[in-house]
């Protein structure tokens, strides 16, 4: 339901007589700030045993590389007791082969970063199967886009959020609440523009709490095409689930969380 | 009630005292069409008495017995003076005729905005509509709206945005009447033309401050349009073809002099050519204006107006969306005693949002309903004092919004969001008095009653808060319902009033200077629910109640008027504070869109602006223009509720999304000869507020920018210049059928204004760069404009 109006104001945008043109602005630098992507996620038909977290910095805004954030220590603790060491093996890459899932429990995440302490909570969220691919070609403007369902049951019983992951050419993402489909068989969508038959596409489901579903949803409302215009929401900084618990002022950006996944991939027909 | 029929009661003795006065009235009409006219002036020579129309154009004025010579006059009409002796209360109804027309030599007389130095009332933008017509429009399209921003305190947030603010106000805080009945979406097209077909007007007024105790219910502007009567001697038609849109109408008498009726269609049609090209996608507006006038007597008219407008955007049948306005009203003008006039409206208006997507399944419709009976009485007490009192009573139904599965595969569940309720009525009393020669005053109240109904579901949270604050995150969340209450429809929920006292003062130092002040207060009950720049179709209306304060606005304002040089020239110059409590802001994320706990996410702030505003016009001869300039600041605060809350933005003040220092607009038309008109507009602005990113960082393979506080920086300052000409031929002396051609170029020097920048990652080279949106280029358009 959330993807309505940016889709609208993509159509105003096509419909305007409009032009755009890269231009040169001088911008203010924030001071750096660390950036947490600790995505702990168990693919179905794996171990769920090696996991990485990831630890950069902010960057001006223009700049081409982003900073890792070196020599932190992190670690996680299971509800069980159990502590998870993360070791650094390459720049702000950290990682545990070792790692024990246990759905529904809550894990706490440690950082000390430069002498301060950064701390996280979440559950790790089960997801249900993906079932099937499915493909049609009447999307997009012109209605002759290949458009691509991936179908799955959602529970009726509780409140579900989902994080679709499909992988084609690059990376790209959507969230999914259940408001409108709870207890329903159904789908997330899927269309590009240059999908031609041959071509394979990787859908993946994952559970995500409701929180982290508000937060990527400001996220995916900042990031991207869809920000500035007369019909956008104003642009604000995003706050994850990371405290810096040594000097709140100095928080963090970025996210804990804990996913179960599972994924198909589709060629087209 | 007992207070208001004490003074009427008072002001009846006050009448029976002045026994040796007779009374006046009728209706003054133009001579061609019948059309009555606003705004006309009625002096009696030698004397201080005098009047003026209402805007059913009838004028009721009281004199000593005896001999008299009354003027009548109207600027763009021919003057007319009748003697009349006195012995008895009689009826006089005028027909003016139009000056220029009928001369050989072109006389420009061409205003009827002519600033009125003695009345106690400010802060108005008129506009006429043949002057509307003159001015250059992107595509050629006339359009009402648009020419409102070229007046002092009137803007909107960019080009291609929707509807327009009024002195540093909200889009949502304007009452747009169009006939007397609220139009809810000003806009087609998200905003490109506004939805008046400017041949079906008569004229309009746009008040910005001193606003009268009749009207209510927003809290920044009333811009009251007037659809024009019907021909009620000929038949007549005019039309137009243009770039984007043609439009025609038709009118004419029923029974002649006693009846007319008026029909007027538009469509944009670029659609149609779609459509020739094999292509399913369309995107159209239309609308239809109607009226029918029945003069029953001199006592008694009965006027039926009606307006239906729709925007359609079809992308290859997935993607359906229709919106649009309807209403229609009824009204009752009658003369009670000959100096009571009184009219009785109903008033039905509608504003329908609809969408299917197919590929997600779905159909949603959402909208605003309501029903209004009102009853305004203009009381014309003797020549110092008049007197405007009414009531006014409107019921609403809020359809927040309904989703139902568009095929039997679809995996979405019906639902219905839980409608809402309401009931606001208003009793006003206004008095309009000269207190001394030089001073007058207008002063009254308005007592507001706003009653939030019954609804099948409404949540209950825990100390009614509806909104959380995370102290962990530093973010607003939504709280959970700890449960739900059910009242019938019938029932009040919550009820708000309030007395809203305004008064305006005007001075004249002599007869061409005056100084004028005014303060009013006015209450909002209803909010538009929209946290982008610019509000879009889809947003929804929601009424004050349980989670929803009433919006509170006091505005004072102060001006100097003067006209120069025998009324060639004249100058209005006024500054204006005003404040808003309890003006609606979003928290961040909130979702608008089907959300039937809007109290979840919404948090109460505050607004002001305050600003000065200068307006030089030249009113006569082969040049007219004027120079219209608005230096304002227009602010939003909303403070954490308590001390550790954050609130928006830190709780810090910030400006805007249509917060201009610098306003200006330069306006000249100058009649080169009979056939040719030239015109043009220079625009200057400054950017509008926005957001730059100050970093970056990745997360789940997105690039998220870091952003600076809210509105701190702006867009490039804005400006363009447009020339249209008009061109009438001259074989149209002397026969039916008229035409003539409007040529005009938009944006002359081509200006890459913006409307936007857009920071964002570019896919191929994965680099961060800042991308300039500009809509209008150079437009060039055409239209042929005919009559007969």
């Amino acid at each position: 339901m959330k993807n309505i109006k940016t889709f609208i104001v993509l159509i105003l945008v096509i419909l305007l007589y409009s032009c755009e043109d890269v231009v040169n602005v001088d911008l203010e630098e924030s001071k750096p700030r660390l950036v947490v992507e600790a995505s702990i996620i168990w693919r179905k038909d794996t171990s769920g045993k090696d996991q990485i977290i990831k630890l950069t910095t902010t960057a001006p805004f223009f700049d081409t590389i982003i900073p890792p954030a070196k020599d932190a220590r992190v670690e996680i603790f299971s509800e069980s007791g159990v502590t998870y060491e993360f070791d650094e093996v390459d720049p702000g890459i950290y990682r545990n082969n070792n790692f024990n899932v246990e759905l529904n429990a809550t894990y706490i995440l440690n950082i000390e970063y430069k002498n301060e302490l950064y701390t996280a909570t979440e559950k790790f969220k089960p997801v249900v199967q993906l079932e099937e691919i499915t493909q049609t070609q009447n999307g997009g403007f012109n209605g002759d886009e290949y458009e691509l369902k991936g179908y799955y049951t959602d529970p009726a019983e509780e409140t579900n959020y989902y994080l679709f992951r499909f992988t084609f050419e690059d990376l790209s993402i959507q969230i999914y609440d259940d408001e409108f489909t709870n207890g329903n068989r159904t789908f997330a969508y899927f269309s590009k523009e240059d999908l031609e038959p041959g071509n394979e596409v990787n859908f993946e489901i994952q559970g995500i709490s409701e929180q982290f579903y508000n937060y990527l949803y400001i996220l995916s409302s900042q990031a991207g095409d869809s920000n500035g215009g007369p019909f956008q929401t104003q642009p604000t900084t995003v706050r994850g689930n990371i405290v810096n618990t040594t000097n709140p002022d100095n928080f963090a950006f970025g996210y804990f969380r804990l996913s179960q996944s599972d994924d198909l991939t589709y060629k087209i027909q | 009630m007992r207070t208001l029929l004490s003074i009427l009661f008072i002001f009846s003795i006050f009448t029976t005292y002045a026994q040796e006065n007779y009374i006046i009235n009728g209706v003054i009409k133009d001579s061609s069409s019948n059309e009555t006219l606003y705004g006309v002036n009625i002096l009696v020579a030698n004397s201080n008495f005098g009047a003026v129309t209402n805007e059913y154009g009838f004028y009721s004025l009281k004199l000593p017995e005896g001999n008299h010579q009354i003027i009548i006059s109207y600027l763009g009409y021919q003057e007319q003076t009748i003697t009349v002796d006195l012995s008895e209360n009689i009826t006089l109804n005028f027909s003016l005729s139009e000056t220029s027309e009928s001369l050989d030599e072109v006389v420009i007389t061409d205003d009827t905005e002519k600033l009125n130095i003695r009345k106690p009332e400010m802060s108005v933008n008129k506009l006429d509509i043949s002057t509307i017509q003159k001015l250059p429009v992107v595509f050629g399209e006339v359009d009402v709206v648009k020419s409102l921003l070229l007046l002092p305190g009137v803007s909107n947030a960019g080009e291609g945005s929707s509807g327009f603010n009024v002195r540093g106000g909200a889009v949502d805080q304007n009452l747009i009447l169009l006939d007397e009945a609220t139009i809810y979406n000003s806009s087609h097209l998200f905003g490109l033309f506004s939805v008046f077909n400017p041949d079906a007007i008569k004229n309009l007024k746009l008040y910005k401050g001193g606003i009268p105790a009749k009207y209510g219910g927003r809290v920044s502007s009333v811009l009251e349009i007037f659809q024009k009567d019907g021909n009620s001697k000929e038949f007549k038609a005019n039309g137009g073809i243009g770039l984007i849109s043609s439009r025609i109408l038709a009118e004419g008498p029923i029974v002649k002099d006693k009846s007319s009726f008026l029909v007027g269609g538009r469509s944009s049609y670029a659609h149609l050519f779609l459509k020739l090209t094999d292509n399913d996608n369309a995107a159209y507006f239309y609308d239809l204006n109607t009226k029918l006038t029945f003069r029953l007597d001199n006592s008694n008219s009965i006027l039926f107006s009606g307006y239906f407008g729709r925007d359609v955007f079809n992308i290859s049948q997935s993607f359906k969306n229709t919106y649009g306005n309807a209403v229609f009203n009824l009204r009752w003008n009658h003369v009670l005693t000959d100096n009571i006039f009184t009219n009785l409206s109903v008033i039905y208006s509608d504003y329908y949002y609809g969408l299917t997507l197919d590929f997600v399944g779905f159909n949603w419709n959402s909208g605003i309903k309501n029903l209004n009976l009102k009853y305004d009485f203009n009381h014309y007490i003797n020549d110092n004092l008049s007197l405007d009192y009414g009531i006014q009573n409107t019921y609403y139904e809020f359809n927040p919004g309904e989703i139902e599965p568009s095929t039997a595969t679809s995996g979405i569940i019906n639902y219905k969001l839980t409608k809402k309720y309401a009931f606001e009525s208003a009793l006003y009393l206004s008095a309009e008095q000269k207190l001394t020669k030089n001073l007058s005053a207008e002063y009254g109240f308005r007592f507001s009653n706003f009653f939030r109904l019954g609804q099948s579901e409404l949540n209950l949270y825990k100390g009614d808060q509806a909104v959380n604050f995370n102290n962990d995150f530093k973010i607003y969340e939504n709280a959970n319902p700890i449960s739900t209450k059910q009242l019938s429809k019938n029932k009040v929920e919550k009820h708000f009033w309030a007395i809203e006292p305004r008064a305006s003062l005007a001075y004249s130092l002599n007869d061409n200077e005056s100084v004028k002040l005014s303060y009013n207060r006015m209450n909002q009950y209803l909010h538009l629910i929209t946290n982008t720049s610019s509000p879009t179709p889809l947003d929804i209306w929601a009424p004050s109640g349980k989670y929803i304060e009433p919006q509170i606005l006091d505005q004072v304002a102060a001006g100097y008027f003067r006209n120069l040089s025998d009324d060639k020239y004249s100058i209005e110059i006024e500054g204006f504070y005003k404040f808003i409590k309890n003006r609606i802001d979003y928290i961040d994320g909130a979702n608008l869109i089907a959300n039937n706990a809007i109290e979840q996410v919404i948090l109460p702030g505050k607004a002001r602006a305050y600003g000065l505003e200068f307006l030089f016009k030249k009113n006569t001869g082969r040049f007219t223009g004027w120079l219209s300039y608005t230096l304002s600041r227009s602010e939003q605060q909303t403070p954490g509720r308590t001390a550790v809350e954050t609130g928006i933005n830190d709780g810090n003040w910030y400006k805007t999304a249509y917060d201009k220092t610098h306003d200006l607009s330069l306006i000249g038309s100058y009649e080169l000869n009979s056939r040719w008109q030239l015109n043009s507009n220079f625009i200057y602005q400054s950017g509008l507020p926005t957001t730059y990113p100050t970093g970056q960082y990745r997360f789940e393979n997105l690039t998220i920018p870091v952003y600076s506080p809210r509105n701190s920086e702006r867009l490039p300052a804005y400006h363009r210049l447009d020339i249209s000409a008009t061109y009438t031929p001259s074989k149209n002396m002397g026969r039916n059928y008229k035409s003539s051609w409007n040529f005009g170029i938009y944006n002359v020097y081509g200006r890459k204004n913006a409307v936007s920048l857009n920071f964002r990652n570019n896919e191929d080279t994965g680099n961060n760069e800042a991308v300039r949106l500009s809509l209008f280029g150079i437009i060039p358009s055409v239209t042929y404009n005919f009559k007969f």
